[in-house]
């Protein structure tokens, strides 16, 4: 672990390939998470669903085994009441007074009532239903007889008829009671099968729900660990991100250090130089030889080039660093002061600049001063010779579609378009993007000077901007500058 | 008015004292001039000559060893008689801090040191002007 300690760049890459390795695409995981989620919420209305049909089926087994027990109630009813129709019967044999026949017959007349609604109750199982009918038959019977014994008179009758009275009724009522006990026994049975079936049902769907819910929950746990390893990868990117930044300002500061050096330390020996040839050149004026003079020209000229590089590329450096204060730039002020800054330059040539009206921009005003000095002082160095320069300053606005080579995240974005053209000696097209690097150049030094940094100065300033610059010519024609500057100011 | 031209310089590099003296010479302006290393010596010297008057001005560097320019400055124009003798920056460096933190800490001028010995000598020419013929100081 020390060891490991020791080497941070160990640590950095390691969880980093350990990512890529493991990592879906963007687009795969977002449909992975989707899919996830997608099932589980369907096997979790599945399982809503199931517990709701459990619900039904349930109500539905409770109100059969009411229904049971009714029919169970009633057959037990009409059972009680044969019974007291056979009880006041016999009552009535013995005893032959009126309390007695109206019992029986009273407790008679009620069955009929009872077996109706036992037909009804029925109705769903047509073989208890058939039995209910055949119990209804031999009721019919059973009631003709009662009812005649009811009518006769009892002491007219000898002991044998009244026991064969008693036999007949005995039987009769065993007749009804063993079809009442049939029906007893199927509804039973029923009853039985139904709290067993109901049992079953209740079971299997309870089964069936946990491996639902079990399943639901296992698709829910993949997206979650899904989404956490998503969140942990963003995570890694993140402080990867944090390092290039760190990286970033480290290299920024060790270029505004580089930028120190070349302003200090290494002017300091090239005015020596200059100096020194300088101080020869006119104080020993006399002693020199022609060709000495020329050498210590020479010197000096070489001394004095460097210098110009040197301070260009300060210019440069410092023009790599975009300050902190945005504000809002027109950019008509900022032609005007150009047009101040470079008067001498115009009176010179005779230039005649004319402009649009130009938009307000989020920026840095000094930076965009330079930008526009430096492109406008380039049109008049490169005139062309005899001809006045004219330069026409255009402005226009610009979907970034429309814009080649631009970054996908401003497709969308709106731009500012400045097309700055002039009249003077153009350059071939496929110089178009040479001129924006840095100390390059397309005529030689004797027949215009400067360094080749003026157009690299503004490409970065308009990259500073989030924008873009870019150049079409024609030689001996003319050369066209296109600036593109966001609308939008928070993208600055 | 003779002995009040004294006109002093610190600067640890020898070949700029040897090229402003140079300059001062080729434009024919024959002030008593002393030269200094670093910014203690020029303070000692200063602090050690009780006739501060003599001074007319001084020709500072901002980068030496042990004082730099910015210690000196600060020494000086803390210092109620010193404060008085007029202070030309004269450094390399174009950097806006340097010319504003030397502003700050009370220069009178604050000069670039020219990149050629012309100029040099244009920039000595002017500045002797300004401060020994046209400037009333204390």
């Amino acid at each position: 672990m020390e060891n490991l300690r020791q080497h941070p760049t160990y640590m950095n890459i390691s969880p980093e390939r350990h990512f890529l390795k493991r990592s879906l695409s963007e687009e795969q995981l977002s449909w992975a998470i989707r899919f996830l989620f997608g099932i589980s919420v369907f096997l979790i209305v599945i399982l809503s669903i199931s517990y709701h049909s459990i619900n039904q089926e349930l109500i539905f087994y409770s109100e059969k085994v009411d229904h049971t027990h009714e029919v169970l109630d009633n057959v037990q009813d009409i059972r009680t009441r044969l019974y007291q129709v056979t009880y006041y019967g016999r009552g009535y044999l013995v005893m032959i007074d009126s309390v007695n026949r109206r019992n029986m017959l009273e407790r008679l007349a009620s069955v009929p009532h009872r077996i109706d609604y036992l037909s009804e109750l029925t109705q769903d199982s047509p073989t208890q239903h058939a039995k209910v009918d055949s119990l209804r038959h031999y009721f019919a019977l059973y009631e003709k007889s009662v009812v005649n014994f009811g009518m006769s008179d009892p002491a007219k009758l000898d002991l044998s008829s009244k026991l064969t009275l008693l036999r007949n009724g005995t039987s009769k009522t065993e007749n009804l009671n063993e079809i009442l006990d049939r029906i007893a026994s199927v509804e039973n049975k029923l009853m039985q099968e139904r709290i067993i079936s109901r049992d079953n049902y209740k079971q299997q769907i309870f089964r069936f729900n946990w491996v639902i819910m079990g399943v639901a929950l296992a698709f829910l746990l993949c997206s979650f660990l899904l989404l956490e390893r998503e969140l942990k990868r963003t995570k890694g990117y993140r402080i990867e991100l944090e390092n290039q930044v760190e990286n970033l300002n480290r290299s920024n500061a060790e270029l505004e250090q580089f930028a120190y050096v070349a302003s200090h330390d290494l002017q300091e020996p090239l005015r020596k130089i200059r100096s020194f040839a300088d101080l020869l050149k006119t104080k020993n004026k006399d002693n020199l030889t022609e060709e000495s003079k020329q050498i210590v020209g020479k010197i000096i000229k070489s001394a004095s080039r460097m210098q110009l590089l040197i301070d260009d590329l300060l210019a440069f450096s410092r023009s790599i660093d975009s300050p902190r204060e945005i504000e809002q730039v027109d950019l008509n002020d900022i032609l005007r002061d150009v047009r101040a800054n470079i008067k001498g330059k115009m009176q010179e040539h005779n230039a005649d600049i004319r402009s649009d009206t130009l938009p307000t921009v989020t920026g840095y005003g000094n930076q965009l001063t330079q930008l526009f000095e430096n492109i406008l002082s380039n049109s008049l160095k490169y005139c062309k010779p005899g001809l006045c320069p004219e330069i026409v300053i255009t402005s226009s606005e610009i979907s970034g579609s429309s814009i080649a080579g631009i970054r996908e995240s401003q497709l969308e974005d709106i731009f500012h378009q400045i097309v700055i053209k002039d009249n003077g000696i153009g350059f071939r097209n496929e110089y178009a993007e040479k001129i924006f690097v840095i100390f390059q150049r397309l005529h030689g030094q004797d027949d215009y000077q400067g360094s080749g940094i003026g157009l690299a100065i503004c490409r970065k300033v308009v990259a500073n901007h989030n924008g873009y610059i870019m150049a079409d010519g024609e030689e001996g024609k003319g050369a066209r500058f296109y600036i593109y500057l966001p609308q939008n100011s928070s993208t600055v | 008015m003779e002995e009040f031209n004294i006109i002093l310089m610190a600067d640890d590099d020898a070949d700029d004292r040897f090229l402003v003296q140079a300059a001062f010479e080729d434009n024919d302006i024959h002030h008593e001039m002393m030269f200094f290393e670093d910014g203690e010596q020029l303070l000692e010297h200063l602090n050690a000559t009780p006739i501060e008057g003599k001074t007319r001005f001084i020709l500072l560097d901002l980068n030496m060893p042990k004082k730099d320019g910015r210690e000196v400055l600060r020494a000086l124009k803390s210092d109620k008689m010193l404060s008085k003798i007029p202070v030309i920056v004269f450094s390399t460096s174009k950097a806006p801090d340097d010319i504003l933190s030397s502003y700050e800490l009370g220069a009178n001028s604050y000069v670039v040191k020219p990149s050629s010995y012309e100029h040099l000598k244009e920039v000595v020419k002017k500045i002797s002007d300004f401060w020994l013929n046209t400037a009333i100081t204390p």
